[in-house]
């Protein structure tokens, strides 16, 4: 009993801690402390799945009494330390941007960390209504951080169209599962896979509910053409939240992907190129890249175009999911190291990016950030550094995500696809580099307002995290390596 | 298929056909003689008055909200009280931690002042 506690403790820690920190907001006067509790939360919670995993999670008897609901095993411990990161990040930033932006309420902190509990649930939910019902934990938290600025229209813009398109797609994956278990009689995934091995997949029915998920999944993960609420969502949200949407929401709407895939999915008959889902993923990935790349290289504002940039990132991604269909354990190995340092390179960019803006003075356009490379290095340097990794230059931790994704889709047999990626990721480059310019070799017009860097020891300690780690896994990734292996094993094969 | 379902089509069918009839009815046998006064904004016999964009605070909402959740909850302790027996100690602090859940959340509620009417 106290060992399968010990299990899911990184769940009951930031569970626990939410609350503790909402009866700490309603009841207490101080409000400087609510940003180091909720950082010390999620690190606590990367902490506690370190533990587990060091443990064995294997070893534990007893580890059974969860499942089907909730698999508590490696791949799920992986995704709790990665989200709880993207969320003590975010959590830090917001210590020092809300302050300065005039934006300092305490709720954002416990939304912030229920909605890390939800997407946790998500990455371990091994039946369709646990999945559900942490999905729905997770975007109710998302949909009030993308509204949290009340006054500005922009913000509520996003934020309704993020709620609506956000349910819509919720419904149409819960709509997938009814007609799944129509079909199967089944609602954990497990049992669906097998039913759908034992000749179900040429049923229209399963089919349909397999064309509805699979569009579901595409919403949550922001892939083109089902990524219109991304840049207004990204744009009008305070940026510590847009950071946590691009890292923890996406991560685990990945999780989710990837188990739903490869667990219900995940019979040689459903992934394959001839009757399965592959070739949908294929396009979808190669529609992402393309668009979110050229769409990328036209904007004028900072933000909306690292929005478009982790639509770009979602569709290097989808190239590793679709290599999953030859070696499952090989290309989910790769999609989560990706993951990994997609986490690190973005949250680092968007810490740089509220670095570089202060009250009444936010860094938002690339004109803004004219000549700050001159007049404040000390921001703009760590802005420089993760749009290179981000870009993928080695030897950041973003070139190692592509490498071994794209290594995973060529050893898969899939030339075409690694080719066109290949491509894209040198369009990427474009308007990363763009930024570069901008802030070294480009002075602002007379006149035209500066951007002025804040000070704030929450963000630089989130730079300086996020920095270690890109830094860390571009240089040594063979460690990493072997744990997103391990984490990948669940899937066999 | 249709031997289960036809009835329920039919009903439709019937109820969409009746609802038409009376609309198409209304609007191609009644008389109609606009006056300005009669396509004037109507709000209960006096003239209309302010803007369209108030921000109103819903009282009622955060209640009735408070009141779901305590209704649901209602809903999830009867069985469990049935076979609280059976369930043992597990069932126990389940229940137990669903309700402490749902008591953090009414103190915070309290605490923000959803439960005062009059501010």
């Amino acid at each position: 009993m106290l060992l399968q506690a010990f299990a899911i403790s990184p769940l009951l820690m930031v569970g626990i801690g939410a609350m503790l920190l909402m009866m700490a907001e309603a009841f207490s006067k101080v409000r400087g402390g609510l940003a180091l509790g909720a950082a010390a939360v999620c690190f606590a919670g990367v902490a506690c799945a370190a533990g587990v995993w060091m443990y064995g999670v294997e070893t534990i008897p007893g580890i059974d009494a969860f499942s089907p609901w909730l698999r508590v095993d490696r791949f799920s411990l992986f995704f709790d330390a990665l989200l709880c990161l993207g969320a003590g990040l975010s959590c830090l930033m917001a210590g020092g941007y809300l302050p300065e932006h005039n934006l300092d309420r305490g709720e954002f902190y416990s939304l912030l960390l229920l909605s890390t509990f939800g997407a946790m649930i998500l990455s371990a939910a091994g039946d369709v209504l646990t999945l559900f019902l942490g999905l729905e934990t997770m975007s109710l938290g998302v949909y009030c951080l993308a509204a949290f600025r009340r006054a500005s229209a922009r913000s509520s813009e996003g934020a309704l169209k993020y709620f609506l398109l956000g349910s819509f797609a919720a419904a149409l994956l819960l709509y997938g599962f009814a007609l799944l278990y129509g079909v199967t009689g089944h609602t954990d995934l497990q049992g669906i896979g097998d039913a759908m091995a034992k000749g179900n997949i040429r049923n229209p029915m399963a089919i349909m509910g397999l064309v509805l998920i699979l569009v579901g999944l595409a919403f949550k993960v922001s892939a083109v053409p089902f990524h219109m609420w991304t840049p207004d969502a990204y744009e009008g949200a305070p940026t510590p939240a847009t950071n946590f949407m691009a890292v923890a929401v996406k991560g685990a709407a990945f999780a989710m992907m990837l188990r739903v895939l490869l667990t219900a999915f995940g019979d040689p008959r459903s992934a394959s190129w001839a009757s399965g889902w592959p070739p949908a993923l294929a396009w979808i990935a190669v529609i992402t890249m393309t668009v979110a790349n050229l769409v990328a290289g036209r904007q004028e504002s900072v933000k909306r175009m690292l929005a478009y940039s982790s639509v770009a990132h979602a569709g290097y991604i989808l190239v590793g999911m679709v290599a999953t269909m030859h070696s499952a354990t090989q290309a989910s190995a790769g999609v989560l190291f990706y993951l990994l340092t997609y986490t690190v390179s973005t949250a680092g960019a968007f810490g740089a990016l509220i670095l570089c803006g202060r009250r009444g003075a936010e860094a938002v356009t690339y004109e803004d950030l004219a000549g700050i490379g001159r007049r404040h290095p000390a921001a703009a340097l760590p802005f420089a550094f993760f749009l290179l990794s981000l870009a993928g230059v080695p030897p950041t931790a973003g070139f190692f995500g592509k490498w071994f994704v794209f290594r995973s889709a060529m050893e898969g047999g899939f030339y075409w696809l690694t080719i066109i990626a290949f491509i894209n990721s040198v369009i990427g480059a474009y308007y990363y580099l763009r930024v570069l310019v901008f802030m070294y070799m480009r002075e602002p017009a007379a006149g035209a307002p500066v951007a002025t860097p804040m000070r704030s020891g929450y963000v630089t300690a989130a730079l300086i995290l996020s920095a270690v780690l890109v830094i860390a896994l571009g240089l040594t990734p063979t460690k990493s390596l072997s744990v997103v292996f391990q984490a990948a094993a669940i899937f066999g094969g | 298929m249709f031997a289960t379902y036809g009835p329920m089509f039919l009903m439709m069918l019937v109820a969409i056909t009746l609802a038409s009839l009376f609309f198409i009815g209304a609007s191609t046998l009644g008389k109609k003689k606009p006056t300005p006064e009669k396509m004037m904004p109507f709000e209960c016999g006096s003239d209309s008055s302010g803007g369209r964009h108030l921000k109103l605070s819903v009282k009622f909402y955060l209640t009735a909200i408070l009141f779901v959740v305590f209704d649901i909850e209602a809903v999830f302790i009867y069985p469990w009280a049935i076979h609280f027996k059976t369930l043992g100690w597990v069932g126990f602090f389940s229940m137990t931690g669903f309700l402490v859940t749902i008591v953090v959340g009414l103190l915070y509620c309290w605490k923000k002042g959803a439960l005062e009417w009059e501010k």
